[in-house]
């Protein structure tokens, strides 16, 4: 438990340690303030729907950026040869590698924090969607991070390791959005049941599904899982 | 401590490692000898667990490689080449992530990051972020973090890499104190260097462990030739003749180099014993010529590893 704690924190740390850590953050907040502050229409009622809804999208490239590094930058300086020779697990490494990012990426939510205390200062705003609308951003969070981890422990570069998962969710929304309905309906039916867009856009309304959460969790997981057994065949090949 | 039993590795059909064994008993300093691509890393490797044997095994403390391997790590202290530490990182936070994974607890953690920051002397570098440290700082926060958790095994791959000559005594006393209760295992190029700082030198070539045994067995048992030097008061071909009925099968050269007096340089086939010295002095003394030097060279490890990885190679 201290091995994880310690690999978590320092890549949380190390992630306010270097520039991309502020950039990324930086890039997100603005990015964020511009969709919050277009979502806003003058009679409506106060909601952040567009800014849930469109921050699936925003966080496509900024999830990448966060997960490319972890362990491709380790492997390409030589650290990882001091952390395997560690009394560490592979499953350790691969699981504090993905806590540390996923507490670099609630806390680069956090910001966003602020749009709710502006709504609440305007208006007065359903807090039910707000809170659905951000579990459904860590979900989604959550899965990119998990796919990028996997990326990140089959390569060296961090580019590729990027583009890879930026990639991987372009082609998932490809099979969904244009392929599924010119397919038979057996098989547009799996297209669907393996979106990922869209999923958001019931959080963003209020509607806590827990089909939506099971599928973040589990594939998450899944692909945590496949990046510990990734790290193990690295070591073993 | 270590115990390395028909030890083998494969990648695809090149055999870096062949059937390798060797016991190495705690306290023991050993170096590892030999060319790029003789096997060295490949076996430290296996040691540390990174990497599975193809055939045989590696026990340390008694514990399987694999099967312990989490165990086996927690007894190992490993300075990897090129000592690789996290750019961002300052060195004392670096020690205390180090210490984290090896589970080092908090309330010993500060006293483990002070004790192994005094030993490798980085009191003035601890608030210095790692990208900024010399190749030589680099190496002792590499070694200072090998050395955090006490661990009954310190395995060196080119520790004074990048070291200046006061450093590399400095560090080469301090393997010297560290290694009366732990094993250590040094990986080196430098010939010198293994032959001051170890009990014990294995070399590799092609995978193979070529001799194993103390400096001075080694070059004992390994070395090929032996030379004397030899000055006295006569002719060249006297001395020349001279020198052919001590040691008929020894090619001597001499030359004059002045005032009646000859200089030789006898090369023999193996080397050159006492009992030998004294016969050529007797032989010198019966023929009535005057020695003012009668020297044997002793050959150096240098020697002995050329001729046994040559060796090996033709």
């Amino acid at each position: 438990m201290s091995a994880l704690l310690a690999i978590a924190s320092r890549e949380v740390a190390s992630a306010f340690r270097t520039p991309v850590g502020w950039v990324v953050i930086a890039l997100f907040s603005l990015l964020g303030g511009i969709v919050f502050v277009a979502g806003l229409t003058p009679g409506e009622p106060a909601s952040m729907r567009t800014f849930f809804s469109l921050s699936e999208w925003l966080l496509l490239p900024i999830a990448p950026a966060i997960s490319m590094r972890l362990i491709a930058d380790e492997r390409r300086v030589g650290t990882l040869e001091t952390l395997v020779t560690a009394p560490v697990s592979d499953w350790q490494v691969a699981v504090g590698k993905y806590l540390g990012a996923l507490v670099f990426l609630a806390l680069m939510l956090a910001p966003s924090l602020i749009y709710t205390g502006v709504l609440e200062w305007l208006s007065d705003p359903d807090l039910g969607p707000i809170l659905a609308g951000y579990l459904g951003l860590l979900l989604v969070g959550m899965l990119y991070l998990a796919v990028g981890l996997l990326a990140s422990t089959l390569t060296e570069s961090q580019v590729v390791a990027f583009l890879g998962t930026l990639f991987f969710f372009l082609i998932v929304w490809l099979g969904g959005s244009q392929l599924a309905p010119r397919v038979p309906d057996a098989v547009a039916e799996v297209l669907y049941a393996l979106s990922v867009f869209g999923r958001l856009g019931d959080f963003a309304k209020g509607i806590i599904d827990t089909e939506h959460i099971v599928f973040f969790v589990v594939t998450s997981c899944w692909f945590v899982a496949l990046s510990a057994v990734a790290l193990e065949i690295r070591r073993w090949a | 401590m270590i115990s390395l039993v028909d030890l083998s590795k494969s990648f695809g059909r090149f055999e870096a490692v062949r059937g390798v064994s060797a016991e190495i008993a705690r306290g023991e300093v050993v170096g590892l000898l030999g060319p790029n691509g003789a096997g060295k890393t490949t076996t430290i490797r296996m040691i540390t667990g990174t990497l599975p044997p193809t055939r045989g095994a590696v026990r340390v403390d008694g514990l399987d490689s694999l099967d312990g391997s989490i165990e086996v790590r927690r007894r190992l202290g490993y300075l990897p080449e090129g000592s690789p530490l996290h750019a961002e990182m300052r060195v004392e936070q670096y020690l205390a992530f180090r210490a984290g994974l090896f589970a080092v607890s908090r309330k010993e953690r500060r006293a483990a990051i002070a004790r192994s920051m005094d030993r490798c002397e980085l009191a003035d570098v601890a608030r210095t972020r790692c990208g900024n440290l010399s190749k030589g700082y680099r190496q002792r926060v590499g070694l200072a973090a090998a050395l955090l958790h006490d661990p009954d095994v310190l395995i060196l791959d080119e520790p004074t890499s990048g070291l200046d000559p006061a450093q590399v005594v400095a560090l080469r006393s301090l393997i010297g104190d560290l290694s009366d209760t732990r094993t250590t295992l040094l990986v080196s190029h430098i010939l010198p260097e293994v032959e001051r700082t170890c009990d014990r030198i294995m070399v590799f070539a092609r995978g193979r462990v070529r001799a194993d045994g103390a400096p001075k067995s080694l070059i004992e048992r390994h070395a090929r030739a032996g030379r004397l030097h030899l000055e006295a008061e006569t002719s060249p071909d006297a001395l020349r003749e001279t020198l052919g009925r001590a040691l008929p099968k020894a090619s001597a050269m001499c030359e004059a180099v002045g005032d009646g007096w000859t200089r030789a340089t006898l090369d023999a086939e193996g080397p050159i014993s006492d009992a030998q010295r004294a016969s050529i002095a007797r032989t010198l003394r019966d023929a009535g010529v005057l020695a003012r030097e009668l020297s044997v060279e002793r050959p150096g490890l240098e020697r002995v590893y050329l001729d046994l990885v040559e060796g090996e190679a033709s």
